[in-house]
């Protein structure tokens, strides 16, 4: 797989491994160290914070029952947001996800977000122009199909390379790159729209 | 007017950082594109402070507490575990060799206070199997002080009786 191999350090990678799961054994650390990036990316693909800590916590555990089973071959971060997403996919599969997502009990508006973006140094304006720009965008976002918004999230969020999306979603870089794409031409046209 | 603008999908090339020197090109020539390239970036850094900012306050709310909860019942079970086996395996080794062995003889503490006992019994006997009860035993004596006659006199009268 082309991401796997620019990831790869031939002559480096046994101590490199065995760095990272000495790293992976110490999961208090791993957690600290870990834990709002993948909070986050589950927040923002779940729009529910009790599943996102669900996910969190399972994420780490999953991670330290099969630290032996880490290759090594990216890194850690990229690793995390692999199982991530596998139990964010899981998730939104179940039945009970699929209701109270077309109830909208828990998820946010885009104003709510907007309200609480605190802008210190501009003028009222000027923090109305971002507030009004932020719910086009996030209105944009939250539309997009799932997989769309988790590689949008991982790119414009966590700000991953495109190799480390490809292995964290578990698809190539092209397919990585033509989701962005689409996720992009969703956000420029909602923000021309409105103007 | 420059009618040879960056395309939407250069635009969003320009933005994944997938540049390309003619692009770069353009972008210091032709303001309308740079604006339009500004704009889009500025919307992606909009949405990013608020997500940023969204899930630290969510976070924020919640005390870390797994993992270390989980592991901590384990541990402890584990070294209970650990405390308890190597005694029931030294009781249940013990157990033959004690079934298998004679009863110790008595202390001899024990014995001397048999000894004692078996005394007071006999002493009891004693008092019990007497003619006379020991309460009344200075009766016998009445007569003793002058005359040894009046007393043998007496003596024989109690042993009449």
């Amino acid at each position: 797989m082309e991401a796997l191999e620019q990831l790869n350090y031939p002559g480096e990678l046994s101590p490199l491994r065995d760095r990272m799961i000495a790293e992976l054994e110490d999961v208090n650390t791993l957690c600290v160290t870990y834990r709002s990036r993948i909070y986050r990316y589950a927040l923002l693909s779940l729009k529910d914070p009790d599943l996102a800590e669900t996910v969190t916590q399972d994420c780490f555990l999953k991670a330290f029952k099969a630290r032996n089973e880490f290759r090594g071959d990216c890194s850690i971060a990229t690793w995390l947001t692999r199982i991530a997403t596998n139990l964010i996919r899981d998730c939104t599969r179940s039945r009970k996800f699929q209701f109270w997502k077309t109830a909208g009990s828990t998820a946010l508006e885009a104003g709510d977000i907007a309200d609480r973006l605190r802008s210190p140094g501009i003028s009222p304006e000027a923090s109305l122009v971002v507030r009004e720009e932020l719910v086009k965008v996030w209105d944009a976002v939250d539309a997009l199909p799932d997989k769309q918004r988790s590689v949008f999230v991982l790119r414009f969020v966590e700000e991953m390379e495109l190799p480390e999306i490809a292995i964290a979603m578990g698809l190539h870089v092209g397919t990585i790159k033509s989701h962005l794409h689409r996720g992009l031409a969703a956000v420029r046209k909602a923000m021309e729209k409105k103007r | 007017m420059n009618s040879n603008h960056l395309s939407a999908w250069e635009q969003e090339e320009y933005v994944l950082d997938q540049r390309t020197p003619q692009m770069l090109r353009h972008l210091t020539e032709c303001a309308e594109c740079r604006a339009a390239v500004a704009q889009l970036e500025h919307g992606l850094g909009v949405y990013r402070k608020a997500a940023v900012q969204w899930s630290a306050e969510s976070l924020a709310t919640r005390p870390q507490q797994f993992i270390t909860a989980r592991r901590q019942p384990i541990l402890s079970l584990r070294w209970a575990m650990a405390a308890v086996i190597p005694i029931v395996l030294v009781l249940i080794a013990l157990l033959p060799f004690r079934a298998s062995n004679p009863r110790p003889a008595q202390p001899v503490a024990q014995i001397s206070d048999d000894a004692r006992d078996d005394a007071l019994l006999d002493q009891v006997d004693a008092q019990i199997s007497a003619a006379v009860p020991s309460s009344m035993e200075s009766l016998t004596h009445l007569v003793s002080t002058s005359n040894g006659t009046a007393a043998k006199g007496s003596k024989q009268i109690v042993q009449n009786n």
